[in-house]
């Protein structure tokens, strides 16, 4: 499967409801919207609190601690702009704010034979295209 | 369940099933249906319902036609329709549930409910495209999976619950082979199956990782295919030319939100909620099931229903298996069609099928279940799912 390597992966589209996150980025902050009832944070954003129901929700900046709760090692690219990118880590970590409040991601700068279920990780970003600007996360220093 | 409303499975049906077949949505539907209408020994005048699921399980290639099911009782001459729906989903359990449902509520008598699916777009032509030029948008929750790589279902349906898996219970790359090549084997004695020949392990650690730890040989073959039951009152059911095979209990889920990639675990999603569900609606329990026929998109998810239906303990799946329960000759014989890995992606329907023709008896061959009696049904996996119970008395 020959083709040219892309320059942008799938971009994100925001919305009304994301478009903070997608700011945040660009400025370094990893921001996750939070209920000002409760404190609960929502991901992915929704316009009402499913713990408290309240719409009074706004971005916070959240720590970016986590730990790895599930990953794969992906070895073949079903997008062009990962064709060259290959292998690489696709994760779900789970921010040390909140129990179940979980990031789709990728784990970089960590050897394969060092991931586990569980273990620590650390927010970290990264350009990956022009104005594309990525949480990912490595391993945390213990 | 004893009650006199009981609904029965009269009538099943495929069409041409394989890669990109050169038929339209409608050719490959009209198919399937006039198969289970000659099934029953029916005619269009006994039908007054229809469900149906048209969709690609994933992008789609351009130009296919969409039929729905009021066009598919239009072109067969079915009507007028006293309930139909059409785009229920997950996967052919969906239609089930709906047809199923509105017989119940006495809305209709007897609803065609089909599966129609097209093959996606392939690998190569998704790499093929010049993204660059053409950027793809990945707009509402996928905005925050598609920028990182997450851009094929089996990525976060499979791979990561998969690793994930592994790791906090000790489940092994064997273990999923030994179910891959349990299940080849029965798909060798089905000529209806696309995948005959027998596999060893060998043959599963030689076939190469799509996502880490799942093989291509862990994933189901995505194909062209409708398929099509019909079912009917139990007052109807014995006026038609099959044995009837009755719903015992069914229970339809979901969790969360339609996405895959951030989800909770395993043991928190819809199939434990489901299996819940419908063990409630019964007096049967898992011993009492002959054959079971799970949804095999990926091989975890097949795991995963077995423990969620409570077959084996929690974490208890990769030695069960390991073990040949679910094999030929085995104490809980499993995916005895083959699944969809070797039947190719009918999208659930085949094991709908499947269990209504081994609760028959003596239409599968060498595959028959001994004196089967209760066979156990389940589609889909992770937000959404949904399982049927049948029995043949
Ligand atoms: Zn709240």
């Amino acid at each position: 499967m020959t083709s040219k390597a892309a320059i942008y992966p799938p971009l994100p589209l925001p919305n009304e409801m994301t478009q903070f996150f997608w700011d945040g980025c660009q400025a370094r902050k990893l921001m996750i919207l939070r209920c000002k009832g409760c404190g609960r944070y929502i991901h992915y954003p929704r316009p009402v609190c499913n713990g408290c129901l309240s719409t009074d929700l706004a971005p916070a900046e959240v720590s970016g601690e986590a730990t790895l709760y599930g990953y794969t090692v992906a070895m073949q690219a079903f997008h062009p702009y990962f064709a060259d990118k290959l292998p690489y880590t696709l994760a779900l970590v789970e921010l040390v704010e909140q129990a179940g409040l979980r990031l789709t991601t990728n784990i970089v700068d960590v050897p394969e034979a060092e991931l586990t279920t569980g273990m620590p990780v650390r927010l970290v970003w990264r350009e990956v295209a022009p104005d594309l600007v990525l949480p990912m996360f490595t391993k945390a220093a213990s | 369940m004893s009650d006199n409303n009981r609904v029965a499975a009269v009538g099943v049906g495929y069409s041409t099933t394989g890669r990109r077949t050169g038929l339209t949505s409608r050719q490959l539907a009209v198919q399937a249906a006039m198969a289970a209408m000659t099934d029953a020994g029916m005619t269009p005048q006994d039908i007054d319902g229809a469900t149906m699921l048209w969709a690609v399980a994933g992008a789609a290639p351009p130009g296919l036609d969409v039929v729905d099911s009021m066009d598919i009782a239009y072109m067969l001459g079915i009507g007028p329709l006293n309930f139909w729906n059409s785009g229920a989903g997950p996967a052919y359990i969906g239609p089930a549930v709906q047809a199923v449902a509105a017989i119940k509520a006495g809305l209709c008598h007897t609803v065609l409910s089909m599966r129609v699916i097209r093959q996606r777009l392939t690998t190569a032509e998704m790499l093929a495209q010049d993204t660059d030029a053409n950027p793809e948008y990945a707009d509402d929750d996928r905005q925050f999976v598609m920028p990182f790589g997450s851009v094929a279902p089996l990525q976060a349906i499979a791979a990561m619950p998969a690793q994930r898996h592994m790791d906090l219970y000790g489940t092994t790359e064997e273990h999923f082979g030994r179910h891959v090549v349990a299940q080849r084997e029965w798909a060798s004695h089905n000529p209806d199956a696309l995948f005959r020949t027998p596999l060893t392990l060998d043959d599963y650690f030689a076939s190469r990782y799509i996502s880490k730890p799942v093989r291509l040989l862990d994933c189901d073959y995505p194909v062209d295919s409708a398929s099509a039951i019909i079912y009917t009152t139990e007052e109807r059911a014995r006026n038609f030319a099959k044995k009837p095979i009755f719903v015992e209990s069914t229970a339809f889920s979901s969790v969360k939100y339609a996405t895959f990639e951030n989800l909770d675990d395993i043991y928190e999603n819809s199939p434990v909620h489901c299996a819940k569900t419908l063990w409630s609606r019964t007096d049967l329990k898992p011993k009492d099931v002959d054959c079971v026929q799970l949804y095999d998109g990926f091989t975890i998810i097949v795991f995963q229903w077995l423990e969620a239906l409570g077959f084996c303990g929690r974490g208890e799946v990769g030695p069960f298996v390991a073990e040949g329960h679910t094999a030929m000759g085995g104490s809980l014989p499993l995916n005895t069609d083959g699944g969809a890995c070797n039947v190719g992606r009918r999208h659930g329907a085949n094991f709908c099928i499947e269990s209504i023709r081994q609760l028959r008896g003596g239409e599968s061959g060498v595959r028959q279940v001994p004196d089967a009696k209760v066979a156990l049904w389940a589609n889909a996996v992770g937000p959404f799912s949904g399982a049927m119970l049948m029995t043949s008395e």
